[in-house]
């Protein structure tokens, strides 16, 4: 994990993104009880605007010597998924990332509060329940995670989602 | 719910979710390899690989 968080640092050191954060599940694992995950997904700020925004990604990958199964690079050992931010949304959780320490090492983790948002947002079931799980047992700025919402077009749906899970 | 012995069951699971939540994330880590360990056992989880951490 430290290596691969090493090698992520490094291409966003070299400008080969302009900044990521971790995000899914263990972003969630930050904040949470920890839930059973094989990816790390990083959400990543291209470098520059294109078609292709994960090539210069795979490029790096590729002289570094490291294997890409389906959309994942193994990077030692772990295999990791580069997601383009994809909407304002995720741009923004990407730009208010937190610090998390990692043994000898830091890395960019999307806040708990973005992390409900984007998890809302993106709706599946394990979405859904990570929101539950987040709302439970992380440490919410609420005033934070209302802006947010408010400011992304979430607040009405969060509503609802929390009228439902206070259902007896 | 209003059995009170499934509602101390369930805030005892809350508490232990919370203290587990409250773990570094280091240990949280080698928890997530732990379950990637046991998982594999299952068919459907066999071939993804357990992290070298």
């Amino acid at each position: 994990m430290e290596k691969t968080l090493r090698v992520i640092n490094e291409i966003a050191r070299q400008g080969i993104i302009k900044a990521y954060a971790i995000g899914g599940g263990i972003a969630a694992t930050y904040y949470i009880e920890p839930v059973l995950t094989y990816d790390l997904d990083i959400f990543f700020i291209p470098a520059t605007e294109g078609i292709d925004v994960l090539a210069p990604i795979y490029a790096y990958a590729k002289k570094a010597g490291y294997k890409t199964k389906a959309e994942m690079i193994l990077i030692e050992g772990i295999p990791v998924q580069f997601i383009p931010t994809y909407n304002d949304l995720v741009r923004t959780a990407v730009e208010n990332a937190v610090s998390l320490k990692y043994r000898n090492l830091e890395a960019r983790v999307v806040s708990p509060e973005y992390l409900i948002a984007i998890s809302l947002q993106t709706g599946r079931a394990k979405d859904r329940e990570r929101v539950i799980r987040l709302l439970d047992e992380a440490a919410i700025d609420h005033t934070v995670l209302a802006r947010i919402l408010k400011t992304f077009g979430l607040a009405e749906k969060f509503k609802k989602f929390e009228c439902r899970i206070h259902e007896k | 719910m209003k059995n009170k012995t499934a509602e101390r069951i369930f805030a005892q699971k809350r508490a232990r979710r919370a203290q587990l939540a409250k773990l570094p994330f280091e240990k949280k880590i080698k928890i997530i390899v732990e379950l990637q360990k046991m998982a594999s056992g299952v068919t459907k989880n066999a071939k993804k690989p357990i992290w070298p951490i």
